[in-house]
């Protein structure tokens, strides 16, 4: 691609001349990409564009398909389960980016901190371990963590806490939240990590500077540590804001939306009009508006993160 | 090191070439599902039912959790008919259903496969009618009315009459599993036969610190309880009638919020455990076996497991009767086997059907715990053991002709809300009246199309 856009007669760097035949593109560079795009068209391309096909259609998955317009879109705008979905969804989001991010930017912190080596490098391991586990095995486990006999309520119980123990993932007001929970464990290792290495790119001079100026560990978090993460930190939250408005593994495993509607999220709405309800045009059109969605939540945020960056 | 003109330049070529893409492949394409090749779904006209002259390969697609019964049914049948080759496919339990509908649309489909849907396979065009066959085997005289709705389809997608698609291996059956030691403890000296019987036994339970409804609602579990009211309340014309799509059928009556009344008063007196939503049937099944409640209401499929894990101290009922002194459970076909329409082996697979009627297939049915397909002779089972106890409960409803089916299987996605709605009515966030116009409205919703 930079082949191509090279602009004419211009010398690119010392030693190296413009591509000799000026008057042609250079079409050897697109070769290149073919393989991967290919894979990108067939795989990315062209079930994006069926979907966006499908959402003006009535259709089940197998019969004719009925033109319909943009019903669909208008029954996913008004659909007060649809949109609370999406609310939950938001909701979701202090738990799989806030919590993630703020704990993960204090343990990177305080890891970087640890005289110990080795255990450093425990720690490190440990933390990041949440992420090499499936969505969906991490969801299993904690599901029988927040059961009625589960870990949750016998740690509950042992501190005297015992009235206030119920099936978490059951439950009308806590249920969301346990289902946040289990988004938190996973993705605060992701976070862990990533900041971490980002500390790692911070000049380890400035650190010496501040200790000798006498910084505590606070200070120098936010002096030295948090200005150089900036763009991990945008990383992170792009990530998990990603992983929690498309949020689908963990809610599927743990609680199916329910109970009620109570931890019902926009992607186990599209999986469930798609699959078990084969109104494919209407799941084709939620997981449209998500899309668009993150776009808009996302977009800003890159260019915030870009912005700041620049200064 | 990318010149930033010429970045956003490439988007913006990008969007243009995306634009363009996208307006060739929508324009380029008619309505999604119209390149699906029509397959003949016309009966042939003349018919073979002689298997031992006929040379086949068949698929047989099931779900996972019936290969044990499946296996036993294809070796016997093997035995009879060396000549036809069956093989199988399974898709676990969880995904079948949705998977079903691809497979049968798909241009290689198997020669038996279970149907989920029947109403909408038909109106797909993917399924073979079954009249010739029924003529020549002489189902329609072999097979009891109550079992034949479960088959039949008429043009305008209504079950329950009309042609013949299906053909069951075997049944399913409802009831009440009742803990003997708990009933004993308690001075309740039988089975609950009626309602009235049912509520003193669970105010006694509770009064008595036994859980008196062992159910995991996380999973729906207590439509069971829900639809056992609705039986009674509605009684079976009704209740099929609605889950077989009859024109104006209706669930938001006053019987039926009477039904879900009843069940709102259950989950406010503690009948049912208090972490129910959070609890599913397979986790409800191991706490009922452990002691954890007085009845447990379920099917066939659990006598197995309640069996082994229980012995003798576990019991099963018909689920009980309605003020009129009838008796209705949900009963429907363990697997409901279809020809697809493009099929290329249709008689063979016709002679399989056939023979899951015969007593041999029947008593394969009965030893893996579900109740036999056809008309005959009761097969055989050991005497005082759990099964004995769910064939006699088979038998009895078949005699009473109290075959329900199902509510989950009256649309494709009415399980998801139904399920939610039950957890919403246990935990006191619907009214029953509030509850019944909810399925009543998606119901609708479905069915528009």
């Amino acid at each position: 691609m930079s082949v191509a856009s090279v602009p004419r007669g211009r010398r690119t760097g010392p030693g190296r001349t413009a591509p000799a035949r000026r008057g042609h593109r250079n079409w050897a560079g697109w070769l290149f990409i073919l393989p991967g795009f290919a894979f990108y068209a067939i795989f990315v391309l062209k079930p994006l564009v069926a979907a966006v096909q499908y959402s003006f259609y009535d259709w089940d998955g197998v019969t004719v398909g009925r033109w319909i317009g943009i019903r669909n879109y208008v029954r996913v705008l008004t659909d007060p389960q649809l949109i609370s979905s999406i609310g939950h969804a938001f909701f979701l989001m202090i738990f799989f980016t806030v919590l993630p991010t703020l704990g993960g930017l204090l343990m990177a912190a305080l890891l970087r901190e640890l005289p110990s080596r080795r255990f450093g490098d425990v720690a490190r391991t440990m933390l990041f371990l949440p992420q090499i586990i499936p969505g969906a095995a991490a969801a299993i486990a904690w599901v029988w963590m927040f059961s009625t006999g589960g870990t949750v309520n016998q740690v509950l119980s042992a501190v005297g806490l015992g009235s206030i123990t119920r099936a978490w993932l059951g439950d009308f007001t806590w249920g969301l939240t346990a289902v946040g929970i289990i988004g938190a464990w996973i993705n605060l290792g992701f976070c862990t990590v990533l900041l971490m290495s980002g500390i790692g790119k911070i000049d380890a001079s400035i650190y010496e500077a501040a200790r000798i100026d006498g910084a505590g560990f606070v200070q120098t978090l936010r002096s030295v540590t948090l200005p150089g993460l900036k763009q991990e930190i945008g990383v992170c939250v792009t990530m998990t804001m990603i992983s929690a408005l498309a949020s689908f593994d963990v809610v599927f495993m743990s609680t199916q939306g329910g109970p009620g509607y109570a931890t019902m999220v926009p992607g186990m709405m599209v999986y469930q009009l798609g699959f078990t309800q084969s109104k494919v045009g209407l799941a084709s059109a939620l997981a449209l508006v998500l899309t668009v969605l993150i776009l808009v939540v996302i977009l800003p945020l890159q260019r915030a993160f870009r912005a700041e960056e620049d200064e | 090191m990318q010149h930033p003109s010429s970045g956003r330049r490439f988007g913006r070529r990008a969007v243009i070439i995306g634009a363009a893409l996208a307006t060739v492949a929508i324009s380029g394409c008619g309505a999604p599902g119209a390149s699906t090749g029509e397959a003949s779904t016309a009966a042939p006209s003349s018919v073979s039912t002689d298997a031992s002259t006929m040379s086949a390969q068949l698929v047989l697609y099931d779900g996972a959790g019936l290969k044990t019964v499946d296996d036993g049914l294809i070796a016997a049948f093997n035995k009879l008919y060396p000549n036809i080759k069956i093989t199988t496919r399974f898709d676990p339990d969880n995904v079948q259903a949705t998977n079903a509908p691809r497979v049968l649309a798909s241009d290689n489909p198997p020669d038996i496969a279970r149907i989920n849907a029947l109403s909408d396979s038909v109106q797909a065009n993917v399924l073979t009618p079954l009249t010739p066959w029924q003529k020549a085997y002489g189902w329609d005289k072999s097979i009891p009315g109550g079992q034949m709705s479960q088959y039949t389809v008429d043009s305008s997608g209504v079950r329950g009459t009309g042609t013949q698609y299906s053909l069951a291996s075997g049944f399913t059956v409802t009831g009440v599993y009742y803990n003997k030691q708990l009933m004993a403890k308690l001075g309740i000296s039988d089975a609950p036969t009626t309602v009235e019987q049912l509520e003193a036994d669970m105010a006694k339970a509770k009064a008595g610190g036994v859980q008196p409804i062992m159910a995991g609602n996380q999973t729906g579990q207590i439509v069971t309880s829900l639809q056992f009211m609705l039986n009674d309340q509605l009684g079976s014309d009704a209740i099929d009638g609605w889950i077989y799509h009859k024109p104006g059928a209706s669930i938001d009556t006053p019987k039926s919020v009477a039904a879900a009344q009843i069940i709102s008063d259950w989950a406010k007196k503690g009948y049912f455990p208090s972490d129910t939503n959070g609890t599913d049937a397979t986790t409800a099944l191991g706490r009922f076996v452990k002691g954890e409640g007085l009845f447990y209401l379920s099917g066939n499929w659990d006598a197995k497991s309640l069996q082994t894990a229980m012995g003798s101290n576990v019991g099963f009922s018909l689920p009980p009767q309605d003020s009129a002194g009838k008796t209705y459970a949900m009963s429907d076909p363990m697997t409901n086997f279809g020809i697809p329409a493009k099929s290329k082996n249709k008689d063979a697979a016709a002679a399989f059907l056939n023979f899951l009627l015969t007593p041999q297939a029947r008593q394969i049915a009965v030893d893996n715990g579900f109740a036999p397909s056809g008309s005959g002779d009761v097969p055989s089972v050991t005497a005082g053991s759990l099964n004995a106890g769910v064939q006699k409960a088979f038998a009895s409803l078949i005699e009473s002709d109290g075959q329900v089916q199902y509510l989950q299987n009256a649309t494709s996605g009415i399980t998801a809300v139904v399920n939610a709605q039950i957890q919403l009515l246990v935990a006191g966030k619907t009214s029953p009246a509030d509850m019944m116009k909810a399925l009543q409205s998606d119901y609708e919703q479905e069915l528009a199309k």
